[in-house]
């Protein structure tokens, strides 16, 4: 069963990187790794990074932003070592509204000569406009303008 | 709101015969008319896609005689790509860090 997820706008991006699908896709479930580069702001300090790496299993990366901590819940729906790994995805300030509405990340790992080509494609990041999650996404783009 | 205009910006966005319609007019000013000829759609049709253009403040109309001329309204397209761009910049920093902390990995490693 597929969760359904918020309708919105689709934001895909592509990167090539200098390392093999491997290494690239495992950054992405390795908390070491995960604690330097996810969500990880300037300034900012990560206070959680829990993982736990199969289908259906949760991670929750917590960083401290000045007064304020961003919450960022991920649960897995796919983990197909290295080529693709499909998670759902909210993010919150904690203390602050909450978003009902599941996103979806899908995070796409093709070889490219000596490296790896990465595309990560996010869905639904157009929430509903509940008022609560409005105020939601507004405090994360807001904070998102202040990195 | 903010939110509301790029709701309805986006509603309009999602159709292609309307997303046809908004690249003929960054070329310049058309009929109604005009803007139906490429998809062989009867007046009302291209009205009715003009008419939802129109609410999401993409484009405007006037009075030219007996014809009615669409012009494209940039504002509402650039707000919606701005918004985009949060997101794309979001994500963006993310594999920033990514690809220094491979690099370096890999200058440890030589």
């Amino acid at each position: 069963m597929t969760q359904p997820i918020a309708t919105g706008r689709t934001v895909t991006l592509t990167r090539r990187f200098a390392a093999t699908p491997e290494r690239l896709f495992d950054a992405w479930l390795d908390p070491a790794d995960v604690r330097r580069f996810l969500f990880a702001t300037p300034g900012g300090e990560m206070m959680t990074v829990e993982i736990d790496p199969r289908v259906g299993g949760d991670a929750l990366i917590v960083e401290c932003r000045g007064d304020r901590q961003a919450l960022h819940r991920l649960r897995y729906e796919a983990i197909e070592r290295p080529h693709r790994l499909v998670f759902l995805f909210k993010a919150c300030i904690v203390g602050g509204p909450v978003a009902d509405e599941w996103t979806r990340v899908t995070v796409a790992i093709v070889p490219d000569g000596d490296g790896a080509q990465l595309t990560l494609t996010h869905e639904g990041v157009w929430p509903d406009f509940e008022d609560k999650t409005r105020e939601g996404w507004t405090m994360i783009l807001a904070s998102l303008a202040d990195l | 709101m903010v939110e509301q205009r790029l709701d309805a910006t986006f509603a309009a966005l999602a159709d292609p015969t309307r997303r046809g319609m908004l690249a003929q007019l960054s070329a310049g000013e058309r009929s109604i008319g005009a803007l139906a000829e490429p998809y062989r759609m009867s007046f009302a049709g291209a009205a009715k896609h003009v008419a939802v253009l129109e609410r999401a403040g993409l484009i405007e109309r006037r009075k030219a005689g007996r014809q009615q001329l669409c012009r494209l309204r940039a504002a509402p397209l650039a707000e919606a790509e701005a918004w985009l761009r949060q997101w794309q910049r979001f994500w963006g920093e993310s594999l920033d860090r990514l690809e220094a902390l491979i690099a370096e990995e890999q200058e440890r490693a030589t």
